[in-house]
């Protein structure tokens, strides 16, 4: 692979467990994130697949220090973020931003297009000459115009809302952005249209993704990077090509087989990897392996053994007992 | 179809208004017209939501009536609150509507500054021989003063409570919670009572090493100065109010403030690094201000009704303060055969509550962006037309 | 197999209106369509576009502020026989065919079961009131046989549990077991598996297959996924802001896509089997019903798009028996 000197974003076994409260105590942890590894290099997208509730939106606030963890670290530009303090801790809110789901409710209703995007500047206190001007030249970067600056976003679509969004992160010039499924609200005409726009500002702006969502089409457009989690754990991490031509773990292939494929020939004659049941709950997740219940390839050390997360090729990880390092 | 607005005359009328006021406001400020344009095209939509709603205006009527009186009612009013008839007409004794009395030129009268001359008194007298008509305009003095005194403090308590209970949650929430919780439990009634006996002497001491204050407070309710021991009642009455009044704006502020709170763009602003307290300000705040309004219209007829029984129960005003629940009182011995002293003073509090409750009612709907954005449609489809008319 | 050329459903000329706050939505905007027995038939399309509608139009499931304003639906109850009219039946008479003759899977299976009941008695319920078994008691008994049907783990543990109980694709699992208790001629699904996450859409997908074969069913299917469509269906139509603009045997629209909006929407799907450069959007978002642009609905946003398209509605156009159009470039 390529030679890089530091990744931007490198998380090293980062865990989140949530209580369950009972009447008197704590019932038991969600391990919503369970030991998650992995970096993000500048100016590249790493794109976090999983079902829903396998704990992808929780990592993507813990690297944004939304949420703390429960132990873990989540270092960005070499420096922990769950550290700073100060200064530090304000430079890395103003370089670290997130884009929502639902635009729809991303954006406070009462406030006008000009009051959202220019609130940020506000906060931060960067000196800016002329706000009107600044938050134009927002808008046209992210395909609106100033006719739009003085209204609220109940008048405008889902697609617009969501470009809106974005030019309010982008007036602070960040250099890392999470994803959380920007598109999923949106429909597919309008989704490729803000698909499109992403890759256009990472390109023009050299920004870093995070890119999380459960469309694998999305994120195999979107990605260098891709990262499948299960049940709060990565379970295959590698180059996007090589994770969707050449997938090494059993859930990921059969993830990638459960995704019909907008092609009538191909979808109807390819073989699938079929597995059965659903993901178990995060509150008492399997032993050994998570995905051994329902692994087609299960073997006995499954249900005894966590594996380890292993380099398998270069840059390609896998987290089964089916393979070995090379 | 039938639905499409015109613009009626009212609703000029509300545009003007609008417009008026958004123009001085850009003269202020120059370039607020501008920036806020969305902002008075709503405010447009909303009086033009008022202008189509007959319960409404009704309400804002009876409302704006109510105000007026209470304001100029001391001047208009022919007799003063307590000035007793019977010493210059037997005839004014628990006088019916319309009996006409007749004040001679006397130093009595002159001392009691009442001019000579044939009175009808509209609305008949009581026992004491007081035109009742005076009595009601300046009991609507009383009202306005008591329910604006307690609206100026006591839900304000409970909002700044409930906000931050709300947005803070965890120990600080339970705590003023609980807090809340305990003055819910508090009777309202019954601490009034207490309250009426034993406040107002220390109230009427308080006044008299004031009196400036006493001033201001005589001129406020229109009451001579030899009354400010019987004003002491009302003011321990207000008092009783602000400590029963703010749990309820607690509780409503709390959840509303929870639920604004789970909503993603404030989210989405802790995530860009907004702090706390301008997620309060900005975020939350203008989200949840509109049940805010509505309960607190709503509440101020509440006030009014609230007082007016206590009272009536004798726990409030004492005579010979004009008060319409002490009217209906001091009249109900004397009912049936004396009817008026106990309609009229109960027609007005009827209309005035019903008037703020038709007001905060439209007001919800008013409030709700969906009657607005229907509004707005409908007024687009009619320009829609009219455009095609012309083409 | 498929019976050739035989309809159980044809719907000719429907329009639906819904008269909200905001004005009149016009929902449904003539749709015409037949559905052949055995056949999978899907309806596709973005949010908004009215395929939902019209799957509840077929049985009069549109609630107020919704109106059916105009328009057929023909059902052939045998083949080859006079059809029944549904639009034209009693509430009463609709209700015996809902359910027993056409039922409908929708996308939300808790908003489908009932929380208070288990799910033996609702599968029960359906076929007692059907008429198909004597007593609930009797109908515990065919509930197991039916769960088993739809491959549910555990079916006699299963049936005595509560919709609470069941994760969501063990809902979904027991939604389509009620649909079918009462061996129904024709299954509308509308968004089946919309809720549910990846592979568990798939076991869903494969079930609905499988049923499909054993049963001789005839499915309309309604999503918005495309991978679905190709993945499911025999013959699609393509609806855009309440019209149908193509309608096509399902290798045929893959192959050769001739409406502007059909070629774009494949264009705009990203494929997850093809690294793709770049996807083409299509411009401006789905129209406004209350207000929807004359002509072709489509035309403000095509690239094609003619003096013609901006004030005429396009005729529909067959290019081949199973191919048909609506649009003013093919006429």
């Amino acid at each position: 692979m390529k030679c890089m000197s530091t990744p931007l974003v490198k998380v090293v076994d980062l865990k989140k467990y949530f209580p369950v409260k009972g009447i008197f105590f704590t019932k038991g942890y969600v391990k919503a994130v369970d030991g998650v590894n992995f970096e993000i290099y500048k100016g590249k997208t790493l794109g976090l697949v999983g079902e829903s509730g396998c704990g992808k939106t929780t990592v993507g606030k813990l690297v944004l220090r939304l949420l703390k963890p429960t132990s873990g670290k989540a270092l960005f530009e070499g420096k922990d973020i769950f550290k700073l303090r100060g200064k530090e801790l304000k430079e890395f809110r103003k370089k670290a931003q997130m884009v929502f789901q639902d635009p729809y409710s991303s954006l406070n209703p009462r406030m006008t297009i000009f009051d959202t995007i220019y609130e940020p500047i506000k906060i931060y206190k960067i000196k800016v000459s002329d706000p009107e001007k600044f938050v134009v030249e927002l808008l046209y970067r992210v395909g609106l115009n100033e006719s739009h600056l003085y209204r609220y976003p109940h008048e405008f679509s889902g697609g617009q809302r969501q470009r809106i969004a974005i030019a309010r992160i982008l007036a602070l010039n960040p250099e890392f952005i999470v994803l959380d499924e920007p598109t999923s609200a949106l429909d597919v005409s309008v989704q490729a249209q803000i698909l499109n726009l992403l890759k256009d500002l990472q390109k023009k702006m050299d920004l870093t993704y995070l890119f999380i969502s459960h469309d694998l089409g999305v994120v195999r457009y979107m990605s260098d990077y891709i990262a499948v989690m299960y049940l709060g754990q990565i379970v295959e991490y590698g180059p996007a090509e090589e994770v969707f031509e050449k997938p090494l773990h059993p859930y990921t292939k059969a993830l990638f087989s459960a995704i019909p494929i907008p092609d009538p020939e191909i979808t109807r004659k390819r073989e699938k990897l079929r597995v059965p049941g659903e993901p178990p709950s995060p509150i008492n997740p399997p032993s050994g392996c998570r995905f051994h219940p329902r692994c087609p390839f299960r073997q006995e050390i499954c249900n005894r053994e966590e594996p380890e997360f292993i380099e398998y090729e270069k840059g390609h990880y896998v987290k089964c007992h089916l393979y070995s390092r090379k | 179809m039938s639905e499409i607005y015109e613009k009626k005359l009212l609703d000029k009328f509300s545009d003007a208004l609008i417009e008026g006021f958004a123009k001085f406001l850009d003269k202020v400020r120059p370039g607020w017209y501008k920036k806020n344009k969305a902002r008075v095209d709503e405010w447009k939509l909303m009086a033009y939501a008022l202008n189509r709603s007959p319960p409404g205006l009704i309400g804002l009527a009876l409302v704006i009536v109510f105000i007026v009186l209470a304001i100029v009612g001391p001047y208009i009013a022919p007799f003063n609150y307590d000035t007793p008839l019977t010493a210059f007409d037997r005839d004014a004794y628990l006088a019916p509507p319309g009996t006409v009395i007749t004040i001679p030129n006397t130093t009595a009268a002159k001392f009691l500054g009442v001019r000579s001359g044939n009175y009808t008194l509209l609305l008949g007298s009581d026992d004491y021989g007081r035109d009742l008509f005076s009595r009601i305009l300046y009991g609507a003095r009383t009202s306005l003063i008591v329910a604006i005194m307690v609206m100026l403090v006591g839900p304000w308590i409970g909002i700044l409570i409930g906000l931050v209970a709300g947005y803070y949650g965890g120990k600080i929430d339970e705590i003023l919670m609980r807090f809340t919780d305990i003055f819910l439990a508090f009777p309202g009634l019954i601490l009034a009572i207490a309250f009426s006996a034993v406040l107002p002497p220390r109230i009427q001491y308080f006044l008299n090493a004031n009196p400036a204050v006493r001033q201001f407070f005589l001129s406020l309710f229109s009451l001579k100065v030899q009354h400010a021991g019987s004003m002491a009642y009302l003011v321990s009455v207000i008092i009783a109010l602000w400590i029963v009044w703010w749990p309820g704006y607690a509780r409503l502020v709390r959840g509303l403030v929870l639920s604004a709170r789970e909503n993603l763009y404030v989210e989405a602003a802790r995530a860009l690094g907004v702090p706390t307290r301008w997620i309060l300000l900005r975020h939350i705040t203008p989200n949840i201000i509109g049940p805010i309004l509505v309960y607190l219209t709503l509440d101020f007829g509440g006030v009014i009704l609230t007082e007016a029984g206590l009272s009536f129960l004798g726990v409030g005003a004492v005579p010979p303060i004009a008060d319409w629940g002490r009217i209906i009182n001091d009249g109900s011995q004397y009912f049936p055969n004396s009817w008026w002293l106990v309609f009229y003073p109960g027609l007005m509090i009827l209309l005035t509550v019903l008037g703020f409750n038709l007001i905060g009612d439209t007001l919800r709907d008013i409030l709700d962006p969906k009657t607005r954005r229907s509004i707005e449609f409908k007024l687009k489809k009619k320009k829609q037309k009219g455009e095609k008319n012309e083409v | 197999m498929k019976s050739e050329h035989l309809p159980i459903i044809e719907v000719k000329d429907l329009y639906v209106n819904f008269y909200t706050y905001a004005g009149v939505v016009k929902a449904i905007d003539g749709v015409s369509f037949t559905i052949y027995r055995g056949e999978t038939y899907c309806l596709v399309g973005e949010t908004g576009c009215g395929k939902s509608v019209t799957a509840k139009s077929l049985t009069k499931l549109i609630r107020p502020p919704g109106r059916i304003e105009k328009g057929q639906v023909l059902y052939y109850r045998e083949p080859g026989k006079e059809p029944i009219d549904l639009l034209g039946l009693s509430e009463e008479e609709l209700r015996r065919i809902r359910g027993a003759e056409i039922s409908y899977i929708f996308q939300d299976p808790s908003a489908s079961l009932d929380p208070l009941y288990n799910i033996g008695y609702q599968i029960s319920e359906t076929m007692y009131d059907h008429g198909l078994i004597s007593s609930i008691k009797e109908g515990f008994l065919k509930a197991v046989d039916i769960l088993k049907s739809v491959l549910m783990p555990d079916p006699e543990t299963r049936v005595k549990n509560y919709p609470h109980e069941l994760s969501g694709g063990m809902k979904q699992r027991a939604v389509i077991g009620i649909s079918l208790s009462n061996n129904p001629r024709l299954v509308i699904a509308d968004e089946p598996t919309t809720a549910l996450d990846a592979t568990v859409q798939d076991q869903i997908m494969d079930l609905l297959k499988k049923l499909k074969k054993e049963k001789n069913l005839t499915v309309l299917l309604i999503t918005h996924n495309m991978g679905l469509v190709a993945d499911m269906c025999d013959r699609v139509a393509v609806m855009y802001a309440g019209r149908i603009v193509e309608e096509a045997d399902i290798y045929e629209l893959f192959k050769n896509p001739l409406h502007p909006y059909t070629k774009a929407l494949l264009k705009a799907v990203p494929n997850p089997v093809k690294k793709i450069d770049k996807l083409e959007s299509i411009p401006g978002t789905v129209p406004n019903l209350i207000y929807p642009p004359p002509g072709c609905r489509f035309h403000p946003r095509c690239q094609y798009a003619m003096e013609k398209c901006k004030s005429e509605r396009p005729p529909e156009i067959w290019v081949s028996s199973t191919h048909r159009v609506s649009c003013w470039l093919y006429s």
